[in-house]
């Protein structure tokens, strides 16, 4: 199973993995479209900034077990049996903020999707757009390799895994090494470090 | 292998669901009290203020499981035989046990003057929701103001209903929240137009030819057409006692959830686990928690021997006028340092109770966004590497707490 995989020492923080998400979440799924909605498109995957400089994306990560899952009183959190992906059913969602309460990575929001009615929003690793064969948005915005769409077991084992329970305990990771668009991220990693040593 | 659930709410169901994936092979049977198919407990207050209706609560439906899955509703059970392990019913049947779940949730506790001929009821199952909205009409008390009481209050608001809520401490909430915290609360429901007495409690209630007269200690007489108590909840432990488990509080578990009997597991509002803020053991009763332990519960009945980790006490609570989710303690301990932000222009506050440097408490108001973040923190137990204020003051990104520098 293809999940997306995420390597935050590699983001230089274009953001155009959000804007591509908010797009593709968007009533007419075009950018020019997206824009100019009455209920704006609202991205669910976040580049933070550390006080490093450091960029770090932020999406769902579809944990197994699922705490907003549990949390969910209504039910509407459910995990989609085929693929193994997290979803939120609209409809049965009443915005109790459960979800937000459980989730450790601060990724459920709530918005407005019609006029009147609110839903919590996060995540859904396009599962529409994976139907159609095409991978997750913010991976095919991605230009330096920061988010990857590939094999749970292949990578997940190798790399992910390790790195997300890294960070879940608060260890930050190790040296990243380098990727394919390893000069982008040197000079990127660079730039942070003459930042922090002026400041 | 022949698996017995009694109970199917929260705990009971998330144990049966958690079966289904990890042990189809065992046969599962779930009995229940109640003669609905299982239902979300937590939004009766949300069927009261007819804000969802019967069949948008239940969660769960019994025809949708394998043959190797089998309900009977409507019964109790009455006895446990722990030496010829199984469990009778109320109506007669017995049901073999290789391994048994105990998932029988709490009830309501019922203050002396509960009466339903004096239209006084408690809210905790389907029947009393539907007993207490047959007889809903113009103006109500709701007494206890904790998050029952409060959620009650604010669905008979959505019914037009003048509430008027009487709480024995001075503010409402004050189980979990410290008075400051609380102040903003007592505003808004007063705001939304919610009657609220504190330092009060009800002492008597009186029918004079269909008129309820309810009379408060301080002396007060209240006119209301029902009262509803929110007095908080016990858990059920007598069928437990009685087969010879250990109780205490609630029903005793260990770290894998079975109770002093081998082979029966507790879960649920019915057991006391460890609660990770106050470092001991509790009574927590939530939704997620009985969630948890019916996970846990269902991966140790399949001999997938897994460690529960316990718990906080957390909510959330949401009404037109404000959102708050609060976790941990908040007060009530000496040396507790609490930090603060408050942003009066969007009608927010966080606030963040310390341990030294391990959080152990939040309040955040209308600002849900990252209060998972922070109670994973809480449960954990995990030391902040930045500056409390700077956190609360919302200065310092997520990643930081993530991936502290
Ligand atoms: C009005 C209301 C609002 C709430 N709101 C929230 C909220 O916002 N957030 C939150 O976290 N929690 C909330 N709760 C608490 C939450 O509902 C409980 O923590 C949760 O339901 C506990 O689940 P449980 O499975 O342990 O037990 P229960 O839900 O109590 O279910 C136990 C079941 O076992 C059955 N049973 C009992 N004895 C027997 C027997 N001898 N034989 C057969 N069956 C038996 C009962 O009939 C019942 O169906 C709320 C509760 C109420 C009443």
């Amino acid at each position: 199973m293809k999940t997306v995989i995420v390597k935050p020492e590699r983001c230089v923080g274009c953001h155009q993995c959000s804007f591509e998400c908010a797009v593709t979440h968007s009533s007419s799924k075009t950018r020019m479209g997206a824009i100019s909605e009455a209920i704006l498109s609202k991205p669910r995957i976040r580049v933070y900034l550390s006080s490093g400089k450091e960029n770090f994306p932020n999406k769902c990560r579809h944990c197994e077990p699922a705490p907003c899952e549990m949390a969910c009183i209504t039910k509407a959190i459910y995990r989609d049996a085929k693929s193994g992906i997290v979803l939120i059913n609209r409809d049965r969602c009443i915005n109790c903020g459960m979800c937000a309460m459980a989730c450790p990575f601060a990724v459920v929001r709530y918005y407005p999707y019609v006029r009147n009615r609110e839903s919590a929003h996060k995540c859904d690793q396009c599962i529409d757009r994976q139907a159609e064969g095409k991978i997750p948005a913010c991976v095919a915005a991605c230009k330096v390799g920061a988010l990857l769409f590939d094999e749970v077991n292949k990578i997940m084992d190798k790399d992910t895994e390790k790195l997300a329970s890294l960070i879940y305990m608060g260890i930050r990771e190790r040296v990243p090494e380098p990727g394919n668009f390893a000069s982008l991220v040197a000079y990127k990693q660079k730039l942070n470090e003459i930042r922090r040593r002026q400041s | 292998m022949n698996i017995v659930i009694i109970g199917c709410s929260a705990a009971g169901l998330s144990c049966l669901d958690t079966l289904c994936k990890i042990s189809p092979q065992a046969h599962v049977t779930v009995i229940s009290a109640e003669r609905y198919s299982p239902y979300s407990r937590c939004l009766l207050t949300y069927y009261l203020g007819n804000m969802m209706t019967e069949q948008e609560l239940t969660i769960s439906t019994p025809s949708s499981y394998p043959a190797s899955v089998r309900f009977i509703l409507g019964q109790k059970a009455e006895k446990v035989d722990t030496r010829g392990k199984s469990v009778r019913l109320s109506n007669g049947m017995e049901c073999e046990y290789d391994k048994l779940l105990i998932a029988v949730g709490a009830d309501a506790v019922k203050p002396k003057y509960c009466d339903e001929e004096k239209r006084t009821f408690t809210l905790r199952y389907m029947d009393d929701a539907k007993k207490i909205a047959a007889k809903l009409k113009g103006k109500a008390v709701v007494s206890g103001g904790g998050f029952v009481g409060i959620k009650t209050a604010y669905g008979l608001l959505e019914r037009k209903i003048k509430t008027e809520m009487v709480i024995t401490s001075s503010y409402p909430l004050s189980m979990v929240l410290d008075e400051s915290s609380a102040s903003y609360i007592e505003k808004d429901l007063a705001q939304m137009g919610i009657g609220i007495i504190t330092n009060d409690d009800i002492a008597e209630i009186n029918l004079h030819q269909n008129d309820l007269k309810v009379c408060l200690s301080s002396g007060r007489v209240l006119e209301s057409d029902f009262v509803v108590a929110g007095k908080g909840v016990k858990p059920q432990v007598d069928l437990a006692r009685a087969a010879g488990i250990k109780v205490n509080e609630g029903i005793s578990v260990d770290e894998y959830m079975e109770t002093s009997v081998p082979d029966i597991f507790a879960a649920g509002d019915c057991c006391e686990t460890v609660d990770l803020a106050r470092n001991k053991v509790s009574l927590i009763g939530l939704w997620p928690v009985a969630v948890e332990q019916g996970y846990f519960a269902a991966l140790n009945m399949s001999g997938n021997r897994s460690r529960y980790p316990g718990s906080i006490g957390m909510n959330s609570l949401k009404t037109k006028a404000f959102h708050l989710i609060s976790a941990g303690i908040l007060k009530g301990e000496p040396g507790l340092k609490v930090y603060e932000k408050q942003m009066f222009a969007t009608k927010q506050f966080r606030r963040i109770a310390f341990r030294d440097d391990v959080p152990v408490g939040m309040a955040f108001y209308n600002c849900p966004e990252e209060a998972g973040l922070f109670v994973n923190l809480i449960k954990k137990a995990q030391p902040l590497l930045v500056r409390p204020q700077k956190v609360v003051n919302g200065d310092v990104s997520i990643s930081d707490i993530l991936k502290p520098l």
